[in-house]
């Protein structure tokens, strides 16, 4: 290898570029740090989520628990999205429910960015968009930020060799410690992440919530996608909703839970919390090892040439015409997590939740997520508080 | 056409930028594989997109440290005379037992690779120890190098830590349990063949001048070897074992701090050393391979940024059936050019969704050890770099030509564990 000869001048040449560089790209990191801007429907209160675990206030963790009630009394639904940040439409089908829904009975609890410090930063070497943007019907344009699987490594660093999951011993990749979904169902003196499932835990058992939806994505090439996993409690409702949604054309897999894998929601919230656990995948092509060109277009819209091929090749376990856009995920999600709410009260009346408001699976795919988005309030509207 | 189209003209300007930069103008690797990352994303249209390249060289920031840290250790344990004393008396032990010896040699670099999943770490300590050992018996240079750093790649792939594993493993779901009998399948026999083929043979030759070798050993010995001089080895051992073996119990610090504050216990031994020149010496030494990590981390993210990274994998996973092995046991290794890791979670993940069927432990364990072969993969070739530094051999290339035989081996015997994966399973379980 051949050595440059340095010199002093060249030292400091180098030294003010770096200093250039590392200048220019902060700015670019430190805007994820900006939250994104979400406008919640009449209704609900916002909470904080150290309100149930007070170890997580002001701590990076602590992120916002949206609730509405409704004038008749019934159970009480959980929908949490952002478990993991590169994974869209979980979070922006919780926004959907957040601005969109109008509670007439029982109670709605939506988590949009459940793991909150995966959304200040993206996965090196996944070159992942920063941020995504939607034009509303008025003209106007929102913005919500991709981020990455797991907790920011400012709040995390240094991931162990090994991470092993506290009540099971089961021995994962050091990186899966920074992983909500590996955590659950938590420790109170654990890291961060840890504490964050904790505290999801807490609300779940304090706020009886009798259902529970854990929202994802998965790459079209693994096998547990367009489908959901539910808890041995949680079955027989979830056969029925999709018995209900295959007559409506939505094809879903059902997925049981494994019992040999641990720290994921559908097993640890079924065996630590009277609640039923439900996880849902959709295709998402921008997170998958398959993918072409990585960019904001590929995220809505999931056209890929890559998954085209491998669709071609038989490698993918959904149907892939050469699209998944963002406004099919968000319906599948929409649309499974409304059937629940219309089955819940069939499965125990006492527990019913009916919920008004939120699109329907053809509105969502006829008119585009921005058209379901709320105006930002005009003191939000400006291009850095968009965030 | 359309396939190729212009993912694969990207490919084409990338490689075609870094061969030009680091053979033809003969710039630095870390500078050509920079270049090469910024005409990729000029080409594509993407200008010169600086927060994609900080952001891609942060993937090596553990590699990084892990590597500068190991280096200071290995630097301190070298000034403060322990690794020439313990050389000296496993020479007068074992020099009458080559074949013991050469195992035995063998299975000593596997360890720390076993314990922290790191080959760069078992090189630069139980390397780093058993080197001047084999030089000293005659076994040449070059291939005292080759098998440190093929014993190094084993120990990276030995139970219990096979990182690899845990990344294709996590792709899918799978918990990293039921690896370790895998996982020794795919090591030990190979590790026994490399210590029969590059150090057995030399060391049973061995017939140098007793007087002389006695004069060596004298002088190796000038620092006698008391248990006070094995306290920065014994800290490591007691801070990574921790780790490993008492989870839960043992703070988790993290490999570089596990390094430094062994190299900092050498102050205990009585031995005077110089720390900020060891440590800016050990510096010195990895700066290239840290240059090298950076440079590396912003080709990858370009290459994913503008789809090169997509084209590679899904053309890998086109190949027909009977080139799926071929294409396992050559692309596994060459993405390693990238990282050994990097290759297991973008190819490894991929190959063995398209092996389902099969037993997923068994092919999972025989992919990693075929990714760990990219440890060998220039520019990146973490192995055999650091084994040539330990030998003072300044070209790995040369180290590289003779870790050639025992790769082969490594990728055929991966790809027959994954052939006969269900008998394995079968025998195994």
């Amino acid at each position: 290898m051949k050595i440059l000869r340095g010199t002093p001048v060249t030292a400091l040449v180098l030294l003010v570029l770096v200093g250039a560089v590392s200048f220019l790209a902060a700015r670019e990191f430190l805007a994820m740090r900006v939250p994104d801007v979400v406008v919640p429907a009449p209704g609900y209160e916002t909470h904080l989520l150290s309100e149930w675990e007070p170890s997580l206030k002001g701590t990076p963790a602590d992120t916002p628990v949206y609730i509405q009630a409704g004038s008749e009394p019934g159970g009480t639904v959980l929908v949490m999205g952002g478990t993991h940040p590169n994974e869209p439409s979980s979070s922006l089908t919780a926004v959907l429910f957040l601005e969109r829904a109008r509670v007439n009975r029982g109670r709605l609890v939506v988590i949009p960015f459940a793991n909150i410090m995966g959304f200040s930063h993206n996965d090196p070497q996944e070159a992942s968009p920063q941020r995504l943007h939607f034009t509303l019907a008025d003209g106007s344009v929102r913005t919500f930020k991709y981020g990455s699987r797991a907790t920011n490594p400012i709040h995390a660093w240094p991931a162990p060799d090994v991470y092993i999951h506290p009540q099971s011993g089961q021995e994962l990749s050091g990186k899966e410690k920074s992983n909500l979904n590996r955590a659950h169902p938590g420790t109170p003196d654990g890291d961060l992440t840890s504490r964050l499932a904790y505290g999801l835990r807490q609300l779940i058992v304090k706020e009886k919530i009798d259902l529970a939806f854990d929202l994802h994505e998965a790459s079209p090439e693994y096998p547990v996608v367009n489908a959901m996993v539910a808890h041995e409690r949680s079955m027989e409702l979830a056969a029925m909703v999709v018995m209900e949604l295959e007559g409506a054309g939505i094809p879903m897999r059902l997925e049981p839970s494994p019992k040999n894998l641990r720290g994921l929601t559908h097993r640890e919230w079924g065996d630590f919390t009277e609640t039923m656990p439900i996880l849902l995948e959709t295709a998402n092509p921008s997170q998958g090892r398959l993918r072409g060109r990585t960019d904001e277009d590929l995220v809505l819209t999931g056209r890929d040439k890559c998954y085209t091929k491998a669709a071609a090749l038989g490698r993918l376990f959904v149907p892939y015409d050469g699209s998944q856009s963002i406004e099919l995920r968000v319906a599948r999600h929409t649309a499974t997590v409304k059937t629940f709410l219309d089955m819940l009260g069939l499965f125990d009346e006492a527990k019913e939740v009916d919920v008004e408001g939120i699109p329907t699976y053809e509105e969502l795919l006829g008119q585009g997520y921005g058209a379901f988005l709320t105006p930002l309030p005009l003191k939000d509207a400006s291009p850095g508080s968009q965030g | 056409m359309d396939w190729f189209w212009p993912e694969g003209f990207y490919t084409l300007v990338m490689v075609g930028v870094f061969v030009l930069g680091a053979f033809a103008l003969k710039l630095p690797i870390a500078v050509a594989m920079s270049l090469a990352a910024v005409s990729g994303a000029v080409v594509a249209g993407d200008g010169i997109p600086l927060r994609h390249l900080v952001e891609g060289t942060f993937g090596y920031l553990d590699t990084i440290l892990i590597i500068a840290s190991a280096m200071i250790f290995m630097k301190t344990v070298e000034r403060i005379g322990l690794l020439e004393a313990v050389a000296a008396r496993m020479i007068r032990r074992f020099r009458s037992f080559p074949l013991l010896l050469s195992l035995g040699i063998l299975l000593l670099i596997m360890v720390p690779g076993m314990i922290t999943g790191s080959s760069t770490a078992a090189v630069l300590t139980t390397g780093a120890l058993v080197a001047p050992v084999l030089i000293r018996l005659g076994v040449p240079v070059l291939k005292t190098a080759a098998a440190i750093a093929m014993g190094a790649i084993y120990g990276m792939i030995a139970p219990p830590i096979n990182l690899p594993a845990m990344i294709i493993g996590g792709g899918i779901d799978m918990p990293y349990v039921g690896f370790a009998l895998p996982l020794l399948l795919c090591t030990l026999p190979l590790a026994v063949v490399t210590a029969l083929l590059l150090v057995y043979p030399d060391l049973r030759r061995f017939k140098g001048d007793e007087v002389a070798l006695e004069e060596q050993l004298r002088e190796m010995e000038r620092t006698p070897l008391t248990p006070r001089l094995f306290l920065p080895i014994l800290v490591l051992v007691v801070l990574l074992g921790g780790e490993t073996f008492l989870p839960g119990v043992w703070p988790a610090l993290g490999m570089p701090l596990d390094f430094l504050l062994a190299a900092l216990s050498a102050f205990l031994t009585g031995r005077r050393w110089n720390l900020l020149e060891t440590a800016t010496s050990a510096v010195e030494d990895t700066l290239p391979v840290m240059g090298i990590l950076m440079g590396v981390g912003m080709f990858i993210q370009v290459m994913t940024l503008i789809g090169v990274r997509g084209f590679v994998v899904v053309s890998a996973l086109a190949l027909p059936a009977w080139l799926l092995y071929v294409g396992i046991a050559t692309s596994l290794p060459l993405f390693g050019a990238v990282s050994a890791f990097g290759a297991a979670s973008v190819l490894g993940v991929p190959f063995v969704l398209a092996l389902l069927g099969k037993n997923e432990i068994i092919v999972a364990s025989a992919l990693s050890l075929i990714a760990g072969l990219g440890d060998l993969m220039p520019p990146t070739a973490l192995a055999g770099i650091f084994a040539a530094q330990v030998v003072g051999e300044e070209n790995y290339f040369r180290v590289l030509k003779h870790c050639v035989i025992p790769a082969v081996l490594t990728a055929a015997w991966g790809i027959a564990i994954i052939l006969g994966a269900s008998f394995v399973a079968g025998v195994l379980y």
